[in-house]
């Protein structure tokens, strides 16, 4: 969700505002905490649309620091630069994955420049190198294990092919887990041509299995700001091939075969879009009128907002808080900024535990709920001097101010769950009195003249995406989504859909739900006739109006 | 959830109530449409059969009643129905309804705490009045929270010491005003008493007095109201007059009313028309005593049931030109409403404060997760550490049964039908099974789905030895009862609400409540739930009195965001909660007004 910021601010001045514009308009959408509608910033979305600095942190901050640097020696051509905008949690990124064999740089030739042949002569592909074919090939092996979902999906559905004849072209992080999908996506009867939404996150040995398996893949890792667009350019403008699908993460895919290709949306039957950014520029072009297609917006079904923040952040604040500083949680007092999912999320992680947790919320219908699940709602002044641990999950800035940093105790652990890396005024700590000393990698001592030390994890960035991992469970449900969504869109009859911006459909989302339940060996009890008959409901779904809120 | 689902059905349902409300209407009372309706809607395999319907679903409900059987079948049908239609709020109050008006005519009437063995008696004096009508509409308050009379104090005043009906009673209070109609004014004192308790315990509605009071938003409002007529309701009332409104009121129910608060509220110089007991023909007098007055035309419409609106509606047409709105809170009442504008009749703006996010929330989630264990506690006094437990159903009152549970370290397992439901269950840490494979091993059933025959006798058969069985869900339609009373099985009452069903081979099942809903049958609603519920009521109110023109046309309306979030803020100080506010850069930054509306309506909390 976007650390990105962080880097983005110091190099990218000019821009900087816009990423946190629209990250802040991603939030809001994604992290149901925060959701605002979002037509306030509509005036970015053409920056939105043409540039947002982003690349998700693959590796530790450490690395970050060069590659940051070696990003800004591309300051890119048209001034700013869209890297990748996913911007939800789950958005297949490589967090999850395992460690990458490929990262040295051995090889120095670009795989531009490079012969590219695979195994059976093909070599419609550009990749870092094929020979990790075998390499990328045990990981999504290993993926497979924990997405039973998809390849229950494959089994279900692979004799009726329902998606023969689809011909899709993909720009999202490529990993183990989206290689999974694709491969999915062609067992179920689909062509795809991929690409890569993140100059950074392409694991490039499973790019290599793809190619070797005659997926047409363009990506590799360290993708230059060119090169990121050759590599789309590459996907699209194939001769004697036109796509008639398009899933896209952050919307560049979208807006490259829009300005380049607009004739190809003549035979495109849908877009089918995960990221919150990518969402948001679509109901933009669909306000404008210009969406010429129907496009499906993943990103707000139930199943998978549930899964990237209720869920994730659930564990992730426990794990993120004791990697980083082993902290025992029995019996401390932690304030959480925010009760929308991620607040819901970590307090009742953290009461499990044993720690005295407090609240603090703007919403009061929020603000009752934690009353009524045994929270106390403070304001942050009021049990600042008192806690050792604070998280913010607001999507707000500011949230924990200078001030507030003087007041907290010795050893107070300070640290973000929520958005982006606005809400704790880490640029206030930038002065000649304070001094920092990182004391391991993601954990920073601010220390007070007084001795005073708060300990600040991921220089307030997301502690969820900077000190934790993204399960593959969460990506598996993101990852049924997007085939399900493909498959709804791709099978509708004509007029189902029309050029607007639809949500999953809720027997789809309940489907992506019931494909996850094997996992638990949950047995789903069904309605019997008669039953279904007495509620009014088909007995296969969907079992809720639109309105439920689960 | 299941209670949602309903909501599907009740659209169903509820066309069909329009056509055969609209063909039984003509025949019968204009007045009786409700239960009608409800009935006609509610059972709906014998959906036409109107009172031969009830006599088969009397049984059931009703077991106890022994002597009132018959005749009780035919009460029992219309509250039965009821339930159904609001089943999705699992406000199971209607379903329970069955039981609530069972529980109001006769918990209620008497002392709203007593146990079932009372009910008997009360159940039988109920059947004496089976309403001209046939079927009767005592009450189409669904919500649970409805502000009904559970909560309220016992009733001083049961004593039957005077058997004169009231409209035959010269009624004066103190100050020489006879505008009203009640049993007793003398008993102002005691009622006064009761709302002073009720006071204490709905710290919303004093504190927008408080906060209101200078600018009276409801200045000129002329409110009629048919709501149960409780202590709650009477700080509701006296509420909405300290802002500035005139009210009437009468009873949406013929048994909730409590006698002294209705006093009370006429002592203070209220127009009150409710006392308890009244017969189908009282009830529908009181209304219109409300409404046809010289001199005075009513401008807003609060209802609970849609009763009054009908009256109106087929009465007096022409008072919807002054009407700037209805604000409705029962389930049965808002889908009636729905109808109305589906049939584009509906001529004014109307609320729905049934489907609040806080309602909601309280009526199920926070609500149940409470009741579930003084329901066990009260009936059983089992221990709930290291039992077997299976919820069917993993709703709103589903998730708030197994937190419960949970928390009192018993091993919950979970059946659904839904998967995204039956999902969270599983991240929530509940095994997902079915029925059947856990059937044999649980020490407790407890049934929240909003289905019917989900424990079906096959599973009764099944069950170990001293398991209990009972029902959060929706009406008694959830728990097969019907198919134990069978010849070889012997029913024992070890106490109210309590039933032991015996096997030949001696093993015994535990059955509480006859299989109706335990929250209403063996637990409370907190004053605390009511308030929520009157304080939603009466920011509806000022929010259509004070809509500028052309906010809200002709349809019904879900409470904006904004005054449903003014509700929970209300509510903070109960908890010492201190709200954050936002400054104002924080505000921009997020696109927000300062003081809301915080979420957008898709918001699913």
């Amino acid at each position: 969700m976007s650390d990105t910021a962080a880097e983005a601010k110091p190099e990218v001045k000019q821009a900087s505002k816009e990423v946190k514009e629209s990250e802040n308009v991603a939030e809001k959408y994604s992290a149901m905490t925060v959701s605002k509608n979002s037509e306030i910033n509509m005036g970015e979305l053409s920056s939105v649309f043409s540039a947002v600095p982003t690349h998700k942190p693959v590796k530790k901050q450490i690395q970050f620091v060069e590659e940051k640097q070696e990003f800004s020696r591309f300051p890119t051509k048209t001034g700013r630069r869209s890297l990748s905008r996913s911007i939800s949690q789950s958005s297949t990124d490589s967090y999850s994955s395992a460690a990458s064999y490929t990262d040295s740089s051995d090889d120095e030739t670009s795989p531009r420049d490079k012969a590219q042949v695979n195994s059976k002569g093909s070599s419609d592909f550009c990749v870092k190198n094929i020979k990790q074919a075998e390499f990328g090939r045990r990981e999504i092996e290993i993926a497979e294990q924990d997405m039973s979902a998809l390849i229950s999906l494959r089994k279900r559905a692979q004799s009726e092919k329902p998606l023969a004849g689809a011909k899709i072209v993909g720009c999202t992080h490529i990993t183990a887990q989206t290689a999974v999908l694709i491969e999915t996506l062609v067992a179920l009867g689909a062509q795809c041509r991929w690409t890569a939404c993140n100059i950074y996150s392409t694991q490039n040995e499973v790019a290599a299995a793809l190619a070797e398996n005659g997926v047409a893949v363009f990506a590799w890792k360290g993708e230059s700001e060119d090169d990121f667009w050759w590599c789309i350019d590459r996907c699209v403008n194939s001769e004697g091939w036109q796509p008639n699908m398009i899933l896209d993460d952050g919307g560049d895919l979208t807006h490259w075969v829009y300005k380049k290709y607009p004739n190809v949306f003549k035979k495109i039957r849908g877009i089918v879009e995960e990221s919150v950014t990518g969402v948001h520029r679509l109901y933009q072009l669909s306000k404008a009128g210009k969406l010429c297609v129907p496009a499906m917006n993943v990103n707000d079904s139930v199943t998978k907002q549930k899964f990237d923040n209720l869920y994730c952040c659930r564990e992730s604040i426990l794990d993120g808080l004791k990697r980083t500083t082993d902290i025992m949680f029995g019996g401390k007092q932690v304030v959480v900024c925010g009760y929308g999912e991620v607040g819901k999320g970590c307090s009742a992680a953290l009461k499990a535990l044993g720690a005295v947790v407090y609240v603090t919320e703007i919403d009061p219908i929020c603000a009752l709920q934690a009353c009524m699940d045994g929270f106390r709602v403070v304001k942050l002044n009021e049990v600042i001097r008192l806690v050792d641990v604070i998280i913010t999950c607001t999507g707000n800035k500011n949230v924990v101010t200078r001030d507030q940093l003087d007041r907290m105790k010795n050893g107070c652990i300070v640290c973000n769950m929520g958005h982006s890396n606005t809400e704790i005024d880490v640029a206030s700590l930038r002065t000649p009195e304070l001094t920092w000393e990182r004391v391991r990698s993601q954990v920073d001592h601010v220390i007070w003249p007084d001795g005073k030390r708060v300990i600040l994890l991921a220089e307030g960035r997301l502690l969820n995406l900077s000190c934790s991992t993204v399960p593959t469970f969460v990506l598996s449900i993101t990852a049924t989504t997007q085939a399900l969504a493909l498959i709804e869109l791709y099978n509708a009859p004509e007029g189902r859909y029309k050029q607007d911006v639809y949500l999953l459909p809720k027997k789809m989302d309940e489907y992506v739900a019931s494909l996850h339940l094997a996992t638990f060996d949950a047995h789903l009890t069904e309605l019997s006739d008669e039953q279904a008959k007495y509620l009014g409901l088909n007995k296969n779904g969907p079992f809720k109006p639109n309105y439920y809120r689960y």
